[in-house]
């Protein structure tokens, strides 16, 4: 096995009483666009920091490409961080900011001038090298942090939250850009972010973090279709969620007993025992509403109301037997009507089950 | 102005202006004067320029108050500086204590400080001359490098120090390339500020200066009391040009110099000076 890019192991991180990071286990392996997500204050920038070096562990090893960093400060470490304020030099020019570490790093001036050329240009700010920080745009900015922390082909490149200060429009531009980026360059990317979709929009795999633990590690794909609490489940989107218990294990399904409809067929993750408290989870958009109320085994609701968004449209029900719910109906039919009564199903495929013990906390 | 809505407020302000500038103009104009007695316009001259450049009295005072004023401002940087880097850790009460230590130093009158060292170097045996103002004059002088030091210092995003770090740099070299680089021209500024404030002392400089050299705001204060000649106006006019010069290199210098990764906050030095 090749060493991981880096390895977490056994991680806590205290600020006094606070405890910021607790028993964090991670693996990134090499060349991987790796995501950490959660809300503010679960321990995500403090995570990428200990790895940076700015921040000593408490207790446990983080090691970068099979190296023990224990004491091995920020300068001498094979990382380098996109910071969420860019922080690039405000008295030199790009070129200068680009060359910065190059220069720390004794490069001869001949390649430094090839390898900033390069980094300018990877980052198409070609013919403004000459121009002082304060004189781009914010985008600008965010391409010549990216550019000055690429040119010393860092082992990992850290971004905290590198697009938080861009618009909308800028922000989906540069994502695209990031994936490009890290593709082409070939370098890990660890990346960390409160915005799911932006995460999930780029990365290979995404951690989530709540509270200073670790929740999920999975593909975008795993943590939005499976998640292993309600916490990624509500962070990642919406979803509609039934108590209920399990009866028992048919192959790598679950038949369930659903709080107020009775016994159906879900997924779940493996090694849940019969008789189980547990959370059946169904995203909105797997929510199917049909006309006649009699086809769906009995289940109805009412149209409490809707809400156009574009491409999809958001309908709030009320279900006496299920409570709130929200489904998403796609294309341009017609929107099922405030106030009327709609039949209620799903696939069994796309109920998926938490257990109920983490549905508490 | 509106002279007519405001006919008081707009003598008022000729008043001021004139008392202001008035006497400069006169000192100027009689520095180019032949009549010894100036009593009237007696033809342009630069005679007295001559004068005062081969009067050896100005000449030593002159060289006193270079020496001083180029130590008092050294030593009032390195006090800034250091104090500045210490106040960015320090906690919210030492950082009190210090800041208000700074102000002390400034609203305290220069009258009464300078009697105080006098009296302690007294009594501690500390022999009156030049080092005793240079010390003088840095009490005062190291208060207000600190204040624009320390303004600076504020508007510089610790994460500009993290990123050297980040990109190879030891502690002593993002020291250099960024914390210093960032600080430098409030170091400049300061540092012509306190060599100004220093160049033109005559209170701390008459209570301290022992039986050393006289500086050259004393000697000038000497020559009035002794007789009134054009000279006099040569090298007020002089020392006008010098320090004004010095002065706006000074502010030219603080209000060019690029914000720092924070939002502006930039401190105003003209006020600084105003309250002097």
């Amino acid at each position: 096995m090749t060493d991981a890019a880096v390895d977490i192991n056994g991680v806590e991180k205290r600020f006094g009483d606070l405890v910021a990071v607790r028993n964090l286990d991670l693996r990134i392996e090499p060349g991987e666009f790796f995501s950490i997500i959660g809300p503010s204050g679960c321990g995500k920038t403090t995570t990428l920091r200990m790895i940076a070096g700015f921040e000593d562990p408490t207790a446990g090893r983080i090691s970068v490409g099979g190296r023990d960093m224990t004491g091995v400060r920020p300068y001498r470490r094979p990382v380098n961080t996109v910071f969420q304020s860019y922080a690039l030099f405000p008295h030199l020019d790009v070129f200068e900011n680009v060359a910065f570490g190059l220069r720390e790093a004794k490069v001869g001036k001949a390649e430094v001038r090839t390898r900033v050329d390069e980094a300018v240009t990877l980052v198409q700010l070609q013919g403004r090298e000459r121009s002082r920080p304060r004189q781009l745009s914010g985008g600008q900015q965010q391409r010549v942090a990216l550019a000055r922390a690429l040119v010393n082909r860092p082992e990992v490149l850290l971004l905290d939250e590198p697009l938080g200060a861009l618009d909308l429009k800028l922000r989906t531009d540069m994502q695209t850009q990031l994936k490009d980026l890290q593709r082409s360059v070939g370098v890990t990317f660890c990346y960390v972010t409160h915005d799911q979709g932006e995460a999930f929009s780029m990365s290979d795999r995404v951690a989530v973090m709540n509270h200073g633990l670790l929740e999920q590690v999975g593909t975008p794909e795993e943590i939005y279709h499976r998640p292993a609490s309600s916490f990624v489940a509500d962070f990642v989107g919406t979803a509609n969620r039934f108590a209920g218990r399990v009866e028992g294990v048919e192959a790598d399904r679950y038949a369930v007993a659903i709080d107020g409809i009775g016994r159906r067929t879900a997924r779940g993750p493996a090694g849940l025992e019969s008789g189980a408290a547990v959370l059946v989870l169904v995203r909105p958009e797997n929510l199917v509403l049909n006309g006649s109320v009699g086809e769906s085994g009995g289940l109805d609701a009412n149209v409490v109301d809707t809400a156009f968004l574009g491409a999809e449209r958001t309908v709030r029900l009320h279900s006496p037997k299920l409570g709130e719910l929200t489904a998403t109906a796609r294309g341009s039919g017609e929107p099922p009507e405030q106030g009327s009564r709609v039949g209620l199903s799903w696939a069994d495929d796309d109920a998926w089950l938490i257990p109920a013990a983490d549905a508490a906390s | 102005m509106n002279v007519r809505r405001h006919p008081f407020a707009a003598s008022v302000s000729l008043l001021v202006l004139l008392f202001l500038w008035l006497p400069l103009i006169v000192v100027a104009v009689n520095s180019f004067n032949q009549q010894t007695i100036m009593a009237g316009w007696g033809g342009f001259t630069t005679h007295w320029y001559g004068l005062a450049l081969h009067d050896q009295n100005v000449r030593t005072g002159l060289e006193t108050t270079l020496y001083i004023a180029v130590a008092s401002a050294l030593l009032s940087l390195a006090i800034a500086v250091s104090g500045a880097l210490w106040w960015r850790r320090a906690s919210p009460k030492a950082r009190a204590v210090y800041d208000g230590l700074i102000y002390a130093r400034i609203i305290l009158p220069e009258v009464v400080s300078a009697t105080a060292l006098f009296f302690l170097f007294l009594k501690i045996h500390f022999t009156l001359g030049l080092t005793a103002i240079v010390i003088g004059h840095t009490v005062w002088n190291s208060a207000y490098a600190a204040i624009i030091v320390q303004a600076r210092m504020a508007g510089l995003d610790p994460a500009l120090e993290e990123a050297a770090a980040d990109l190879g740099a030891t502690p002593w070299r993002t020291f250099r390339r960024v914390t210093f680089a960032a600080l430098l021209p409030a170091i400049i500024a300061a540092g012509l500020l306190a060599f100004t404030f220093s160049f033109d002392d005559v209170v701390t400089s008459v209570f301290l200066q022992g039986a050393s050299n006289t500086p050259l705001p004393v000697v000038i204060l000497g020559m009035i009391r002794f007789r009134i000649t054009p000279e006099i106006n040569a090298i007020g006019l002089l020392v006008m040009l010098f320090t004004v010069t010095l002065m706006s290199i000074a502010v030219l210098i603080y209000a060019t110099a690029g914000s720092l990764g924070r939002s502006g906050r930039r401190g105003n030095m003209l006020d600084i000076y105003r309250g002097r």
